[in-house]
């Protein structure tokens, strides 16, 4: 008898939503060839919390601690362009020594997020060392973090009309003593992550999002500067102190003068990043120690300044660069003492549309690197069933590492 | 270069680690039994790092200077302050508190500070040692 | 018009008003002054009837081609809902950038607009956002589904409303059954002088 003729088709494998590499869990639907990916779909919405519903139940001054808990690592910004929105609507003027303030402290995260992301990225690949050497340098940014608002992670510095502690002079050999530890190290973690061959290997021609693809899924933060779209909040409409200071867009091209798009560019960015904000808390501290004594909040008694937001009127929008894009609030408000409408979009939401463009034609091993390059929130595990001839077969989180693992040794030898 | 990270790791290989090793250097098989060594003395546990100034930990509550003004109440973003009417001060519920320190900057007779113990853990919600009152 | 002519705001705002006549309302060039050096951030704000709302974004995007698209919120007032489209055009030099505000009312009792996803694929995630918060209806959209709601949620109520459809029932108060124990309240002595 002669054999029945069969068809070559795809597979459809979902993957999600607790899941490798990802912040916010997110449920994704690959369509598979053998290793190939041929297309990708993408669902969201499993850590919908209700924030801007219980937002407009409260008082200005509790929505900002209700802001703060958004995300754990870019817990300095929500509240800042929420208290940035309602200034504009108050007509609030900030002082100038709060706007300085305010610069420090947004550099300063950006220098925990980044270097988290360093660590985070060499331990998909399978490089834990570099993992464990990247938090270690970390751990000293948190403690000058500790030591200047009271609490690693959820600061608390915010206010609406300046910010809720100085930087006074005996804190100042400590923020010059962790710089110059950063400094120092930094040349380290460049030699490592630029030149090594293990990362060039993994992430040269990887993940690649071109730059009108970038420009129509309305990329933001390292993930559209890394394709060479020049996008940064801080220099376009600039904020607090920024139009101050001395910097420019941090594109590839700075160290090799070429665009690709993919994930090593998106290293380089990352890292130059890093070494910009090291440059700018140092040209913020220098400015603040030659400025005399002064106000950091525009009204200190937090009674009156109640009163004064219950009486304003109208919408405002608050933006930031937070370390992974542009962050933008809504808010407006009608005489009461509660907001009438608060509209939050964090950056990673604009960032997720880029991720079909950049997996198709990749291998499922490069899953966890591309989604991690593009820097969503925290890891989670995860659980993937692939259906192969019928059978039905589960990886877990730790297999789809160890895929990702074996790969690089596959390539070293 | 192309193995560079073999001298980082060599290095450390000589030096002390990093990680603080608190509160032992081993695991202890029992953990209850760990702390009641420790009480009466037989052992000893290696300190947490230290804290610095301006930590935001436990919530100090000096009663006698409250006056009974409620604007700590209006300003919690976790509702974590109760309003006592017969003898006109407050409670605190640690379980609810979220140490952004807000009370403590609108209080007009500054009864509230901020201590700086951190280990709070419990099996109560609403234990003795959880409400401060 | 591109980016190599750039637009003062007052000539963007002209250059809309004379092409829409009539259903560009409410204009609105707010200049705030930031930072030590005090210098100029330029908001524009907008009315757009719905029937021109795709024509406006496409003018907008001749005026310059990588128009920007931030988010869209919306809240419901009265008998209407309002839609608000946050763009951004100018951006790549210092200071130059200008944000854009389209408001869109729709009345409540026939609640459908355009879908600009054909223009900028960007948009998709937010309009399915204003589908499933403020019970709007999207034409053409390409992917009618919930993305941020989960699919059990009950069917006509809408979370950001403010009026009989709203979400209220499905809040809860998690500390309303917790057992606290009373406070020390210090006796009250019966002969008082």
């Amino acid at each position: 008898m002669p054999a029945e003729a069969t068809e070559k088709s795809t597979y459809k494998i979902p993957i999600g939503p607790i899941h490798p590499a990802l912040k916010e869990p997110v449920m994704f639907e690959f369509e598979v060839d053998g290793e190939r990916i041929v297309d990708a779909d993408v669902y969201l919405g499993h850590v919908h919390r209700t924030i801007e519903w219980t937002g407009m139940r409260r008082n200005p001054v509790q929505v900002l601690y209700l802001a703060e808990r958004i995300c754990g690592i870019c817990s300095y910004c929500h509240p800042m362009s929420f208290a940035l929105a309602v200034e504009r609507i108050a007509g609030i003027e900030v002082p100038e020594r709060a706007e300085y303030l305010r610069v420090v402290q947004a550099e300063l995260e950006r220098i925990c997020s980044h270097t988290l992301w360093a660590g985070v990225a060499a331990h998909e690949i399978g490089f834990d060392s570099v993992l464990f050497l990247t938090w270690q340098v970390r751990e000293k940014a948190l403690d000058l973090t500790e030591y200047l608002t009271g609490n690693r992670v959820t600061k608390a510095i915010t206010q609406i009309g300046g910010v809720r502690r100085d930087i006074t002079k005996d804190m100042v050999p400590k923020i010059e003593e962790t710089m110059g530890f950063l400094k120092d190290n930094f040349g380290k973690l460049k030699k490592i992550f630029l030149d090594d061959k293990t990362f060039k290997m993994r992430s040269q021609n990887v993940g690649v999002l071109t730059k009108e693809d970038a420009l129509k899924l309305c990329a933001v933060g390292p993930t559209g500067r890394a394709s060479g779209v020049k996008k940064d909040v801080r220099i376009d409409q600039p904020y607090f102190a920024f139009s101050e200071l001395d910097f420019d867009y941090v594109t590839p091209d700075v160290l090799t003068g070429e665009v690709n798009g993919d994930v090593y560019d998106r290293i380089i960015v990352r890292l130059l990043e890093v070494k910009q904000s090291i440059d700018l808390i140092e040209q913020c501290v220098d400015i603040l120690s030659g400025m005399p004594e002064g106000d950091i909040v525009a009204e200190p008694k937090i009674a009156k300044l109640l009163n004064q937001l219950k009486k304003a009127e109208g919408d405002g929008i608050g933006r930031m660069e937070a370390p992974r894009g542009e962050v933008i609030h809504y808010v407006k408000m009608d005489g009461h003492e509660h907001p009438y409408s608060w509209k939050v979009r964090a950056p990673t939401y604009n960032n997720i549309l880029p991720w079909i463009p950049m997996l198709k034609g990749e291998q499922i091993a490069d899953i966890p690197i591309v989604a991690a390059s593009t820097d969503p929130c925290m890891s989670c595990t995860n659980r993937v069933g692939i259906v192969q001839d019928g059978n039905r077969k589960m990886y877990s989180g730790e297999d789809l590492h160890e895929l990702s693992v074996q790969k690089t040794r596959r390539l070293m030898q | 270069m192309k193995f560079s990270m073999i001298p980082q790791v060599l290095s450390q290989m000589l030096k002390k680690p990093f990680t603080n090793k608190f509160p032992a250097k081993y695991i202890p098989s029992s953990v209850t039994g760990y702390l009641k060594d420790v009480q009466s003395g037989k052992a000893k546990m290696i300190p947490p790092v230290e804290t610095p100034e301006g930590f935001r930990g436990k919530i100090q509550y000096d009663r006698d200077t409250c006056i009974g003004c409620k604007l700590c109440i209006k300003v919690c973003p976790t509702d974590a302050i109760e309003f006592v009417p017969e003898t006109k001060k407050i409670r605190i519920y640690l379980s609810r508190c979220c140490f952004c320190s807000q009370c403590n900057d609108i209080c007009p007779k500054d009864c509230l500070s901020m201590g700086d113990e951190f280990l709070l853990a419990d099996t109560d919600k609403y234990s003795s040692d959880l409400i401060v009152e | 018009m591109s980016r190599e002519q750039k637009l003062s705001p007052e000539e963007i705002v002209d250059s809309f008003t004379k092409e829409f006549s009539g259903k560009i309302t409410d204009t609105k060039v707010e200049r705030h002054k930031i930072g030590p050096s005090k210098l100029e951030m330029i908001h524009i704000w907008m009315t757009v009837d719905r029937s021109v709302y795709k024509d406006a974004v496409k003018h907008l995007m001749t005026i310059d081609e990588e128009t920007h698209f931030a988010v869209g919120s919306g809240y419901d007032i009265e008998d209407r809902i309002e839609i608000i489209n946050h763009f951004s055009i100018y951006f790549g030099k210092k200071g130059e950038e200008i944000s854009i505000n389209f408001k869109i009312p729709l009345p409540k009792s026939d609640p459908v607009m355009d879908s600009i996803c054909d223009l900028i694929p960007g948009a998709l995630i937010s309009e399915q956002e204003k589908q499933e918060m403020l019970g709007i209806k999207v034409k053409n959209i390409p992917k009618d589904m919930r993305v941020f709601i989960s699919d059990d949620f009950p069917e006509d109520m809408y979370p950001w409303r403010k009026d009989e459809m709203n979400a209220d029932k499905m809040g809860r108060n998690l500390h309303e059954h917790d057992k606290i124990p009373a406070a020390k309240v210090p006796e009250k002595k019966e002969d008082e002088e």
